[in-house]
């Protein structure tokens, strides 16, 4: 192994899965990718191991490796040509949820296979049951858009059209999903290209050994991080407030189990799989404990397949972990998958105190909408996040409106959004006293509210925390809790979605129409708190108050300041 | 996990009785068959499995 080599073809790779994300960025035709930036970039060893990515989105990270291992089982090696291009979104054959688009690219070099540049993407629009494919009340996974198992999307460089009619057939903007897909595309392109650079720079033995060496040395770092914790048996459970067909919790309960260096996260006892869209795929399972293991290890571990072969997950066939087909599971991967991270860093918060983090608000909103423009006579469709507020800390208050732990992605400006869509934003706003009390107080979350400019707009949301609160740790408080209110045009009256439109749930919901005039408020939860309030220190009571986190009522009142 | 004989399509999904992870086609030699039945990747998780159940006892399922 030579430690010179491996950091700067570390350091290369990484720089080229950056370059093709931005390249993703600056091409793609959706705020989904141009502004929030819900995508990741990878590249891949030929047997599918994940050998550098990009910071993007860490869902994708963590849930990229078994897509890539799934592909390789479907499509053998040798049925795979250079300048083919494989697409895949199957949540049931290794994917994460059906919006997330996978695409493939084999780098040849002297015309074998070393590797793959890797490109996931949130599509905005996949079909389904509801514009923007977050279908809060799906029985099946055939409400939730068009599944799409490993297929050659192009051919040796000849884009396969027959494949191309067939996905933009079944969605409400082929225009955008065309854009969409060319830019995960166009970065595909790109990683293949800088691979191949790389490779005649150094030449393909040096690169493959390095990027074994690579994979070798993530691994010992993270062993030597998993060997501080203490052995023992660690437990926690949260739950998913309902999953929008039935008014009733669903556990995700964890065992975390540390031996030597090894770490095996057994979720055993988890619910059965709901009825409702709130189930993970195993790849999220994964990815969701990959990436809580991750935030409370050394950040400077090379983000590859290696560092996760310390870490094996359990998750039972048929349980709110691992879906079995048909059932739907769009909201698995951005409400559970926090949900499921959250629970292996409450259950290893007793032994890793310092690196522990209370709940943060555990949903990105998944507020989602669609409808005939106005202006235009354009179907439109969007997939909005929303941010929440993260936990407290051992050290720090916990951040405030930010993407919830999976998603590392931004909220569309204001701008973008209005000019995008028709909606004009009311007010955006932190919500003073959202934000649980603590040594460390949990970050706030805040108040959005929009007005329907359209003759109509048909919204659709997957989200939670209406009903349970960000727990708390070490004797900090639980957070704040989120909502989404409605008030129709004439009206004086805010309504959740139960009292407004009969739905089961006011937090998981499908297909109300919004007239003109009509007003949605958007509530995101806040964090919940670290360690006992009376340790607060004083002056950050008072910069809470002057900066208008906290009222002056709330401070005497929780903190006796 | 079962393709149809023209494989284009999948006719069952199979997964580990443990761990959950698909058994694909080419996996099944590698994959142990117990007595009642159920599937396992691999010798871990039979093992596995068994002491879980020894120590929890008979409760392995939630609500």
């Amino acid at each position: 192994m030579d430690p010179v080599m491996m950091k700067i073809l570390d350091s290369t790779m990484v720089s080229v899965c950056r370059e093709m994300g931005i390249t993703l960025m600056q091409t793609s035709y959706s705020t989904i990718f141009n502004e929030a930036l819900d995508f990741t970039c990878a590249i891949a060893n030929r047997d599918g191991d994940m050998v550098a990515c990009a910071e993007f989105c860490p869902a994708q990270i963590g849930g990229m490796p078994l897509m890539a291992k799934s592909v390789v089982k479907e499509i053998p090696l040798s049925d795979i040509d250079e300048g083919d291009v494989i697409l895949h979104n199957d949540p049931y054959r290794g994917g994460l949820h059906t919006p997330e688009h996978t695409f493939f690219k084999p780098i040849f070099i002297a015309g074998e296979i070393h590797g793959f540049a890797v490109s996931i993407g949130h599509i905005a629009e996949v079909g389904g049951m509801v514009p923007g494919g977050f279908c809060g009340e799906a029985t099946e996974i055939f409400h939730e858009g068009l599944r799409i198992p490993p297929v050659k999307i192009v051919r040796q460089g000849v884009h396969n059209d027959d494949v191309w009619r067939l996905l933009l057939a079944n969605v409400r903007t082929p225009r955008y999903n065309y854009g969409d897909l060319r830019a995960l595309i166009s970065a595909v392109d790109l990683g293949e290209r800088r691979m191949q650079d790389i490779y005649a720079k150094y030449g393909a033995d040096l690169v493959d050994q390095t990027c074994g060496d690579l994979m070798d040395y993530s691994e010992r770092r993270m062993r030597a991080e998993i060997s501080e914790i203490p052995d023992g048996i660690y437990g926690f459970e949260d739950v998913v407030e309902d999953d929008g067909i039935e008014d009733r919790q669903y556990k995700i309960a964890v065992e975390v189990h540390k031996t030597g260096d090894d770490i095996v996260a057994d979720f055993t006892g988890s619910a059965k799989q709901a009825k409702g869209p709130i189930n993970a795929t195993l790849g999220v399972t994964l990815s969701a404990t990959y990436n809580a293991l991750l935030h409370m290890t050394d950040p400077s571990i090379p983000k590859n397949s290696g560092c996760f072969r310390p870490i094996r997950v359990v998750a039972p066939a048929g349980t709110v972990v691992n879906v079995d087909f048909p059932a739907p599971e769009v909201g698995g991967n951005t409400e559970t998958h926090p949900r499921i991270a959250g629970t292996v860093i409450g259950a290893l918060s007793d032994v890793m105190p310092h690196l522990a983090m209370a709940a943060e608000g555990c949903t990105h909103g998944n507020f989602v909408f669609g409808g005939v423009h106005a202006d235009t006579k354009e179907f439109f469709a969007c997939y909005d996040i929303e941010v929440v507020g993260w936990g407290g800390r051992s050290f720090a208050d916990g951040n405030d409106a930010c993407d919830s732990i999976n998603g590392n992605c931004r909220v569309t400006p204001v701008e973008v959004f209005e000019a995008r869509y028709p909606w004009r934003v009311e007010d955006w706003e932190f919500d003073e006293d959202s934000a649980s009390a603590g040594e460390f107080r949990g970050g706030v979350g805040y108040t959005k509210t929009l007005t329907c400019l359209n003759d109509e707009i048909v919204i659709s949301q997957m989200t939670d925390r209406h009903k349970t609160e960000p727990w708390g740790l070490k004797g900090g408080l639980p957070g704040g809790k989120g909502a989404t209110l409605f008030m129709r045009s004439g009206s004086t009256e805010w309504l959740t979605a139960s009292q407004a439109y009969n739905k089961t749930s006011p937090s998981k919901y499908s297909n109300i129409a919004i007239r003109k005039g009509d007003r949605v408020r958007l509530v995101m939860p806040a964090g919940g708190g670290y360690g006992n309030p009376e340790e607060r220190d004083g002056s950050a009571v008072a910069d809470d108050v002057a900066e208008g986190y906290v009222s002056a009522e709330a401070a005497r009142k929780t903190y006796g300041r | 996990m079962r393709f149809s004989g023209n494989g284009l399509y999948i006719e069952e999904y199979v997964k580990c009785a443990n761990c959950g992870v698909l058994i694909y086609q080419v996996d099944l030699a590698n994959a142990v068959q117990v007595a009642d039945g159920g599937l396992f990747c691999s010798q871990w998780c039979i093992d596995w499995a068994q002491a879980r159940d020894k120590r929890r006892g008979s409760q392995t399922e939630g609500p």
